[in-house]
């Protein structure tokens, strides 16, 4: 920005394409947001209003404030889960906490609570993923069930009072018919970024985001910046708190929860890279208005229930796409490789048109023939030590939670019955493990397991409806359907270069309408008796099928992982994709392969639900999104992409099941249930830290 | 033909026109924008309710009349708000909601009304005084059930409870007025407590969970918002006989229901456990016509009659005394007192089976399984 200002009227123009390349993703998705907005205005009946775009600002205010912090926390390499939890908490403590007799409020004083506890919350956060060098992702995570229990404590019930001043001063005009105060709220948000950026700091904090070794080397604080980051962060969610505290006038505990991926799919809207570096606030905001004007798009179009997650879902990815033109996007990238191929491939120069020759160097043997028999080789534990120090704490902490569960509750240990459950409740996790860790080993999220799952399920059911003989035409065909799903995602990310996040959500939402529209809301069918006997029944009396069935599945999956080419490749991606390309794997087609294998892992945990329950429900997959990452990181995965090993998953998810199992065994409320949740999986994950930067 | 008969021809024909061109326009005037906000549609619950709505949209008493639109807002409070706002700005003249939030969308909902207009909540409440609230009272729905469920065990013994989804307000009173009644008997102990989240599904999970380290022979009864039926399917996977399925008070799911049948009841479609076992039950729910009733009562706001604030639903409670068969699910039948419907028509053991009120003969079983309202 500064450089543009200072450069001479010659290269004057070079310096303003720079400013406008450097802010792309903001300018173009200021651009889509103005379109939606030109859109809403043509096809409703009456102009839009001052009174229209006063209603709109507040309306997305909460989301673009709380989509600033997450920004901030993504620029610097990292990633928040525990935003929505946070505005929660804010809208909880601030409800409770006034007084409805007291004749006014100080909304500096109520402001600077809110943000005061966002930033606490922040600074614990923080500690241990600066400080400490644990994973954002899990510490995060952990953070939110902490907070969802303690909010609980603080406000058990919808309720509260929230003066009406705040209402009047957050929601009013700064400007009476000119410029409402939530767009005022946001500029004052945004101009203290700005300052923030020209500051050592900024340019310290998209310096950790980009390459946190070359920033440590050239002597910034990595520490230091990354805790800062999380207490600003935590500033912007509590703020949001205050805000919707104010829109809303009382609390409810359950408020912010549902913000959280909207949240993300507002940053990656708005231009922002997620891994760091690149992007920044403002396109954030944009973002987030976008996907609330949504809303008001689907109402004066009058867009039938069961189609509104389809077209909001199709709307997000042509908001990515449109964010994504250019001469340098991956569409366009694809494109020029597909003309180039087509032009080789007619002037008869590709290599499979040439004569095949092995070219190779002749090595003489292959390493491992010619091995000293005087130098052994090394112990296992050393041979896998990488392995061991990340899988083995799952397993650790696992032992505890048995032994824990044992004096607690007793029967457990010498119970057989104990740990049939264990392994027959741990069977779904551990299959959508298999795919959403190999997702993440290649560096990619997939958020459109639940409703994979659920489509999966009712069309199983449906076709299914009791017979085991319909189960051998309709596995296949719910399979395949997965493989086509999987497809989508893949072919959306690799060949139209949108991002995991954004594409794997809006598939998400998409699935929940063709699954509302298949089974017209009321899924019809039941499980044959043959799955439910895989989930349900004990042979002896004592074994579950399905736990057999798992043992085969654990296994191939680790073949799978461990000693295939596909595995190799899909570590090889996750390490550095450049470099993957270069030495010769067909980074799109592994990673198409990759989303179709998350798809039909879902697919069968939606058949197994199925066969679990009797029958398909729908929402019956979203509450496995959240756990299936959380298993693979508590296993010891870099959610960065790259490490992990599928039993240390395994290790991840038996971990969480028993933990789950002790504390519904207790009689603890709830909310303690969720606090000492949090806290395990926060003790458990402590001994993954990451190595001291050098 | 004659030009005069021509003539006359063509005036008639204007006539014509001119006429079905004013009751047109009349008709039109007549049309009530009504919107209708729901929450997540995702699960059977909402599904069903919503079918009802549109069902008595469509019923010919009130098809002249309603203009509906429906709308989704999912989970998120925040953009039922936004959604709300913008029903109000495109010209609502009432708006039917499932409020995500009692609280969240007071602001909101006073502003309609400041602007004329009516709204509506169904099933869950609005605290904003200026609404109309449609629901049951759930304190009574906890205190009902604890009490049968105590008196069938003597006032005595082990109960594992299932509650709903937490940091609501339906659950806590339901979960508070049942906890108040055990509270007075110290013989029954609740021995396992876990979150339901109002799903077959997840009942099961949990219940899964608390016996592993437990056995069912130590529980002698359950109390559950939602789960009755796939407790009892476990139980007889546990190798329990019909006879020795625990009592257990919970949801009016249909599933549940035709299991309360005597055992070897005929009925078509049945299978295990979708089938008659003569389980010990009390039944109750939250209704899923109080939206169908909403808009009725939003379109008598709108035409001037004098609408209560709040209209409380009567608990619909079937036991094993009242468990009846319907045969077809007509409202005259639910009317003669029959509550549970035949698996060939309801395929789902979760669909909810409390759809019958005496102030909605528009709506019947057609109405909550594909919005089809009744003749």
């Amino acid at each position: 920005m500064s450089s543009a200002a200072a450069s001479s009227p010659a290269t004057g123009g070079v310096g303003l394409r720079r400013a406008l390349m450097r802010n792309r993703g903001a300018l173009i998705a200021a651009a889509v947001l103005a379109i939606l907005l030109f859109v809403v205005d043509w096809i409703s009946a009456g102009p839009l209003t001052y009174f229209d775009v006063s209603f709109l600002s507040s309306g997305g205010a909460t989301s673009a404030l709380a989509a600033i912090g997450q920004t901030i926390v993504i620029l610097s390499g990292g990633f928040d889960l525990s935003a929505g939890a946070v505005i929660s908490l804010v809208n909880a403590v601030l409800a409770s906490s006034m007084d409805p007799m007291a004749p006014g409020a100080s909304i500096i004083l109520w402001t600077a609570v809110g943000i005061g506890v966002g930033m606490a919350v922040g600074a614990f956060n923080g500690f241990f993923i600066a400080v400490l060098r644990m994973q954002p992702i899990v510490v995060t995570l952990s953070t939110m069930f902490i907070l969802q229990g303690v909010t609980l404590l603080v406000m058990d019930k919808p309720g509260g009072f929230v003066s009406p001043d705040l209402g009047t001063f957050y929601l009013g005009d700064a400007i009476a018919g000119w410029l409402p105060m939530p767009l005022v709220v946001i500029g004052v948000v945004l101009l203290a970024w700005f300052w923030l950026k020209g500051t050592r700091f900024g340019t310290a904090l998209y310096a950790v985001g980009s390459d946190p070794d070359s920033a440590a080397s050239v002597g910034i604080n990595v520490v230091l910046v990354r805790f800062a980051v999380y207490v600003i962060a935590g500033g912007c969610y509590g703020l949001a708190g205050v805000f919707i505290s104010a829109q809303t006038g009382s609390g409810d505990p359950l408020v912010g929860n549902p913000l959280l991926l909207s949240m993300f799919a507002a940053v990656v809207v708005g231009g922002t890279r997620l891994g760091g570096g690149q992007g920044g606030p403002v396109g954030s905001v944009f973002g987030a208005y976008i996907l609330m004007i949504v809303v008001n798009i689907l109402l004066v179009l009058n867009v039938s229930a069961y189609y509104s997650t389809i077209a909001e879902g199709t709307i997000l990815v042509l908001a990515a796409l449109a964010g994504s033109i250019s001469h340098a996007s991956v569409l366009a990238v694809q494109l020029r490789a597909a003309r180039a191929r087509l032009a080789a491939w007619r002037a008869g120069i590709l290599p499979s048109q040439l004569e095949r020759v092995d070219r190779r160097l002749k090595i003489a043997e292959p390493a491992h023939a010619q091995r000293n028999p005087a130098s052994p080789r090394p112990a296992f534990h050393l041979r896998n030590a990488e392995t061991l120090r990340y899988a083995l704490p799952a397993y650790v902490c696992l032992l505890l939670i048995v032994v824990v569960t044992q004096v607690w509750l007793g029967r457990a240990i010498l119970n057989p019955g104990y740990w049939n459950s264990l392994l027959v409740l741990s069977s779904f996790l551990a299959v959508l493990a298999l795919g959403q860790g190999t997702v993440i080993l290649t560096g990619g999220l997939d958020l459109s397991v639940p409703w994979t799952i659920g489509i999966s399920g009712i069309i199983l059911a449906g076709m299914v409806n009791g017979s085991d003989a319909a189960l051998v035409y309709a596995l296949p065909v719910v399979l395949v359907m997965a493989c086509a799903i999987g497809f989508a995602n893949g072919f959306g990310i690799v060949y139209l270069g949108i991002s995991p996040i954004v594409m794997t959500l809006a598939t998400n939402g998409i699935l929940q309408g063709c699954a509302l529209l298949y089974s017209q809301g009321t899924p019809a069918g039941f499980s044959s008796p043959m799955l439910r006997w895989v989930m349900t029944a004990k042979l002896a009396g004592l074994l579950t099928p399905i736990v057999l069935l798992m043992v085969v599945f654990v296994v191939a999956a680790v073949l799978l992982l461990g000693r295939t080419p596909f595995g190799r490749r899909v570590y090889g991606i996750g390490n550095g994709l450049r470099a993957a390309r270069l030495s010769g794997i067909g980074v799109e087609r592994t990673l198409i392969l990759v989303y179709m294998l998350s798809a039909v892992c879902a697919a069968v945990v939606g058949v197994m639900l199925t066969g679990f329950s009797g029958q398909a429900s729908l929402g019956m997959g979203d509450d496995y999104l959240l756990p299936s990452i959380a298993v693979v990181v508590v296993g010891g995965a870099l959610i960065t992409g790259g490490r992990g090993h599928y039993l240390g998953m395994l290790g991840g998810v038996l971990l969480l099941t028993a933990l789950q199992m002790l504390l519904a065994g207790t009689t603890l409320p709830y909310a303690t249930r969720a606090i000492l949740y949090g806290l395990v999986v926060l003790g458990a994950v402590m001994a993954l830290r990451e190595r001291r930067l050098q | 033909m004659g030009i005069g008969s021509k003539v006359r021809r063509l005036a008639l024909l204007a006539g014509m026109a001119a006429c079905a061109f004013g009751l047109s326009a009349a008709q039109a005037a007549e049309k009530h924008k009504i919107f209708l906000s729901m929450s997540y549609i995702g699960n059977d619950w909402q599904a069903e309710a919503a079918n009802m709505v549109k069902a008595m949209a469509a019923h010919k008493s009130l098809a002249d009349k309603v203009d509906l639109q429906v709308q989704v807002a999912g989970p998120n409070a925040q953009r039922q708000i936004q959604q709300i706002n913008a029903m109000v700005q495109s010209g609502a003249e009432a708006i039917v909601v499932y409020p995500i939030s009692p609280t969240a969308l007071n602001q909101v909902v006073k502003n309609a009304c400041d602007k004329g207009v009516k709204v509506f909540a169904y099933d869950a409440e609005i605290t904003e005084p200026c609404a109309y609230n449609v629901h049951i009272d759930q304190l009574e729905a906890g205190r009902v059930t604890a009490e049968w469920l105590v008196k069938k065990l003597n006032g005595k013994g082990n109960i594992i409870a299932i509650t709903g989804v937490p940091g609501t307000s339906v659950d806590d009173q339901r979960t508070k007025a049942a906890k108040e009644v055990f509270a007075k008997y110290p013989d029954i102990k609740i021995v396992g407590e876990a979150v339901g989240m109002w799903s077959q599904a997840v009942a099961r999970t949990e219940l899964s969970k608390i016996l592993a380290t437990r056995n069912w022979d130590d529980i002698n009864g359950l109390w559950m918002q939602v789960g009755c039926f796939t407790a009892n399917s476990m139980q007889l996977e546990a190798g329990k006989k019909t006879s020795e399925l625990l009592p257990c008070a919970g949801e009016g799911s249909n599933g549940g229901r035709i299991q309360m049948l005597p055992e070897g009841t005929e009925v078509e479609g049945a299978a295990a456990p979708y089938a008659p076992a003569g389980a010990q039950r009390i039944s109750y729910a939250s209704p899923p016509y109080s939206g169908a009733l909403a808009l009725k009562l939003a379109v008598e706001a709108i035409e001037g009659k004098d609408v209560p604030k709040t209209t409380i639903l009567p608990l619909p409670l079937v036991t094993n005394e009242t468990i009846k068969l319907c045969d077809e699910g007509t409202w005259a039948e639910m009317k003669a007192g029959c509550n549970a419907f035949k698996p060939s028509l309801v395929s789902n053991p979760g669909w909810f089976a409390s759809i019958f009120s005496d102030q909605t003969p528009e709506v019947g079983l057609n109405a909550a399984l594909v919005g089809q309202p009744e003749n």
